[in-house]
């Protein structure tokens, strides 16, 4: 059984996995189609910002795209879900330049439950029992090393991110080679 | 410059001799009794004379035990208005990714205590002190560990940053100044009051931008440095992005962040090629997932 599992769980790592929202997204921003999910790697064919593409698979920090005829791959972060012009938190919305349309058909309902507002959250109630619930969920540092080493994840060093100098201004990989 | 003036306030509160309001009664904390009471809600709290202990603990950028108590009460309020998922297998597993998640912070003198919240709304929350919640509603959408490894990781880094500290921190210096100086700076008892009526509420009130930016970047940091995927908080936006805005499980979400496709941007512009080499399985096969 547990090897079965380790099986499982290396074929889902070989295999392209294919984010949920998948099918249709469209370019953020100027791409570069690459024959491989590597920057090096051999362009097939210049995408303008808003190109539609249909995303078949990822790899690592890339998303495999279809547009037209041609397949190839763009970074991941390059490509946002739906179509250029399509109602829904784009980046279009986020420069103010889509105005926001409500699309009755899409709202999921869930009517009747009640979500988390700021108003639940300005008349909650101080729960002790479910505080003292969650305190015994609480795991030591060593379970949670021996739990890492059960799928073989070690720690790894890797440098934080810098803060981008110019937030939204300038291309931010159009341009790379 | 900001400094000076800082500095400058400073001066006046500590030579003023004036009255202030004490730390615990802005935090709306009182010293523990029986350690399950709940503080009093903020009635009018009476003026009491400066504290300066009170204020010393203020201005301290970090107070463990400070921050322990804020977040324990943020925390309890926050389990009232939405109890944990009846699983105990849900919360372990959880408990299990957030810890070797948050031990790659390097803040270990934090006490991580990680939940799965009863509700359909999508969002993820943290309470000063290493308290870190994700919704049901949220969990569902989740398609494997890294991902949910990032979005813990983005909450542990406003654990880690100090960021509810901040803000509350800042509205009681406020007042306190304000208070301190003779002076009344319009509106202050308000902010504090709407601050502090009740802790959970620090929860509905928008960061900094920067913060939240930054929470993106650092959760990103420590999934990868957890030997995961490092994509998965930002295949997490992606799925939030392709929702329709308007759908009213993530009305405090939106309320509360930038778009995620403004954080997806901000992310872009931050990582370029830096990842590219970085590579890490989502452990998808041992995502533990709700019947």
């Amino acid at each position: 059984m547990k090897h079965w599992a380790r099986t499982a769980a290396i074929l889902t790592g070989l295999v392209l996995s294919v984010p949920v929202w998948a099918a249709q997204g469209s370019l953020l921003r100027a791409e570069n189609l690459r024959a491989a999910p590597a920057a090096n790697a051999a362009i097939v064919v210049e995408l303008a910002q808003g190109t539609a593409v249909d995303v078949v698979g990822r790899q690592g920090g890339w998303m495999k795209v279809r547009s037209g005829t041609k397949t190839g791959w763009v970074r991941l972060l390059s490509v946002r879900p739906g179509r250029a012009g399509e109602r829904g938190v784009g980046l279009g919305e986020v420069a103010g330049l889509v105005a926001r349309r409500p699309d009755a058909s899409r709202v999921v309902s869930v009517a009747g439950v009640r979500g988390l507002s700021e108003e639940s959250l300005k008349t909650a109630k101080f729960n002790v029992r479910q505080l003292e619930k969650l305190d015994s969920y609480a795991v030591s540092a060593e379970a949670a090393r021996a739990f890492a080493a059960e799928q073989g994840l070690h720690a790894r060093q890797v440098a934080q991110l810098p803060a981008p100098s110019t937030p939204n201004g300038g291309p931010a990989w159009g341009t790379e080679p | 410059m900001k400094a000076r003036i800082f500095l400058l306030l400073l001066a006046a509160v500590l030579s003023s001799g004036a009255r202030a309001y004490d730390l615990g009664d802005f935090l709306g904390i009182k010293p523990p009794k029986n350690g399950t009471e709940r503080p009093a809600t903020a009635g009018e709290p009476a003026p009491k004379p400066l504290n300066l202990d009170a204020l010393t603990t203020l201005l301290a950028a970090r107070a463990p035990g400070e921050e322990a108590r804020v977040g324990r009460q943020v925390a309890g309020d926050l389990l009232g208005a939405a109890p944990l998922v009846p699983d105990p297998r849900l919360q372990a597993y959880v408990n299990r990714v957030g810890r070797w998640v948050a031990l790659q912070s390097g803040d270990n003198a934090v006490k991580w205590r990680f939940g799965v919240l009863d509700t359909p709304d999508i969002n993820a929350f943290s309470a000063p002190g290493g308290y870190v919640f994700i919704t049901l509603g949220l969990y569902r959408m989740l398609d494997n560990e890294a991902e949910l490894a990032g979005v813990l990781g983005h909450e542990i880094a406003h654990v880690t940053q100090h960021d509810h500290m901040k803000i509350l921190q800042q509205s009681t210096l406020i007042s306190a100044l304000g208070q301190a100086m003779g002076r009344q700076i319009k509106g202050s008892d308000q902010v504090a009051q709407n601050l502090l009526g009740n802790g959970a509420e620090i929860l509905a009130r928008k960061l900094d931008k920067d913060a939240e930016f930054r929470a993106d970047r650092l959760g990103m940091v420590y999934a990868a440095r957890a030997g995961y995927d490092p994509w998965g908080l930002p295949l997490v936006l992606q799925k939030l992005a392709a929702l329709p805005a308007n759908d009213s499980r993530m009305a405090l979400l939106f309320k509360t962040h930038p778009s995620p496709a403004e954080r997806l941007d901000a992310l872009s512009q931050a990582i370029g090629s830096r990842f590219d080499q970085l590579g890490g399985p989502d452990l998808a096969s041992r995502f533990y997932r709700i019947k």
